[in-house]
């Protein structure tokens, strides 16, 4: 990266807390989540926004942080994978890959979870058709999909479970 | 240098003093991928993504005006059909939640899937500079691949369509999702009858098919009339063989996709 004398300041929301950084104006937001602030859970394959393996949330949005100029987050909230579970308990969601062996050699994974807790946020009762459309934005060449799409319907189902008997939003 | 304008007149200022040495970015989709792979060199970015107001959608009249900063997400459930089926296919959902109406039209892509569906929908769209504001019909945008009439400092606003129309729109590729188009075109047709015909990766921009439509204009949308104005539609294509296709095909496909629009729409 260059020198120090160009690079600007970065305030942003990241995972709920506020970071301040200094990034060079020419850098991606991937590249400041990963070199500077050293949250290296976002993974990068492609870098032109193909793989959706950089998937990251920005105002709640997935959006591929590759093509995010990081200096266009300032003032913004940024999730990623980091912040998804809620201190060492996976989200159901999370769990439920586990469950269904969605994971193989992991490098999509935690783009997918970004984008499938997305997707259940926005429609927490998604027919497989959504699920597979909500998450055509992310490949994986290790699963077939299949298992991924299982786990997520899995997941939708039992947070509808969890707010049937009362409790909802606790975590599995 | 990264510029930040807070306003149209803020941003108008920056490209006017700047001209082609600062280069408007927004979802960054096309751009940040044409940097990354050094097709594209910016000496100063004006990020236009914090100017308040230019994503709006509003309703005038029968048109609709939709805002430069406007994401293909946020059209995805729009009630006009062409529009919001080609919103829908445009990458994945992370390149929709990034990418705007703008960047789409500034990009002059041929492949460009929402300004066929767009130019079908009697598209115009306002450009404003220090100098003034000017109307122009969307059509008349596009130059070649990735060029456009746009002065160096000028900015494209907003872009106006039809909003009472039965419209589709086809779109052929090799995946539903993050794909280039093979071939895709859209048509709508007025209260009045007139019916407007967008063609995509047949030209060197995206094409109005304006002998086709001069034909059904004139001949309505019987099955003859049909046949003719697909004919007409392959006629005004100029398509390239490329890894994706080759120009026949294409130029078959741009005639099917016609006949089957304008049979849908009658």
């Amino acid at each position: 990266m260059t020198d120090a004398s160009t690079l600007e300041p970065l305030s942003f929301s990241l995972n709920g807390r506020p970071v301040t950084v200094d990034v060079d104006p020419r850098e991606t937001l991937f590249d400041t989540l990963r070199e500077r602030l050293r949250q290296t859970g976002t993974k990068g394959a492609c870098l032109e926004g193909e793989c959706g393996s950089c998937t990251v949330l920005l105002d709640g949005e997935p959006v591929t942080s590759c093509l995010v100029m990081a200096l266009q987050v300032a003032g913004r909230e940024v999730v990623t994978i980091e912040g998804i579970a809620e201190s060492s308990q996976l989200s159901a969601l999370q769990a439920a890959f586990v469950r269904a062996g969605a994971v193989q050699c992991g490098y999509c994974t935690p783009g997918l979870i970004v984008s499938a807790t997305a997707l259940l946020k926005k429609n927490p009762r998604p027919s497989e058709d959504e699920v597979r459309r909500g998450l055509a934005g992310n490949l994986c060449r290790c699963t077939g999909y299949n298992k991924i799409v299982d786990a997520v319907l899995d997941a939708s189902r039992e947070g509808e479970e969890l707010s049937e008997t009362g409790t909802a939003g606790a975590r599995a | 240098m990264f510029y930040r304008p807070e306003s149209i007149d803020e941003a108008l200022a920056l490209k006017s003093r700047l001209g082609a040495h600062g280069t408007f970015l927004a979802g960054g989709t096309d751009l940040v991928v044409g940097i990354r792979k050094e097709k594209t060199r910016v000496e100063h970015f004006i990020d236009l993504t914090r100017i308040a107001g230019l994503d709006g959608v509003y309703r005038d009249r029968d048109r609709l005006r939709i805002g430069a900063l406007c994401t293909h997400a946020a059209l995805e459930r729009e009630a006009i059909t062409a529009l919001a089926d080609a919103c829908e296919t445009v990458g994945g959902p992370q390149i929709r939640n990034l990418g705007t109406i703008g960047g789409q039209l500034g990009t002059a892509s041929p492949a460009g899937d929402v300004s066929v569906a767009l130019i079908a929908l009697d598209a115009d769209c306002e450009i404003a500079s220090v100098r003034g504001t000017r109307t122009i019909a969307l059509a008349d945008l596009f130059v070649g691949p990735g060029r456009t009439v746009l002065s160096p400092d000028e900015m494209l606003l907003s872009v106006s369509i039809a909003a009472d129309r039965k419209s589709a729109f086809y779109k052929i590729g090799k995946r539903d999702a993050v794909a280039i188009s093979l071939v895709m075109a859209a048509a709508s047709v007025a209260p009045d009858g007139a019916v407007s015909i967008g063609l995509g990766c047949v030209a060197p921009v995206p094409l109005r098919a304006r002998l086709a439509e001069a034909h059904v204009r004139e001949h309505g949308l019987s099955d003859d009339a049909i046949e003719r104005a697909a004919e007409l539609a392959m006629s005004e294509a100029s398509p390239i063989s490329d890894h994706r296709g080759s120009a026949e095909y294409r130029r078959a496909m741009c005639a099917t996709l016609v006949r089957r629009l304008l049979r849908g729409l009658r």
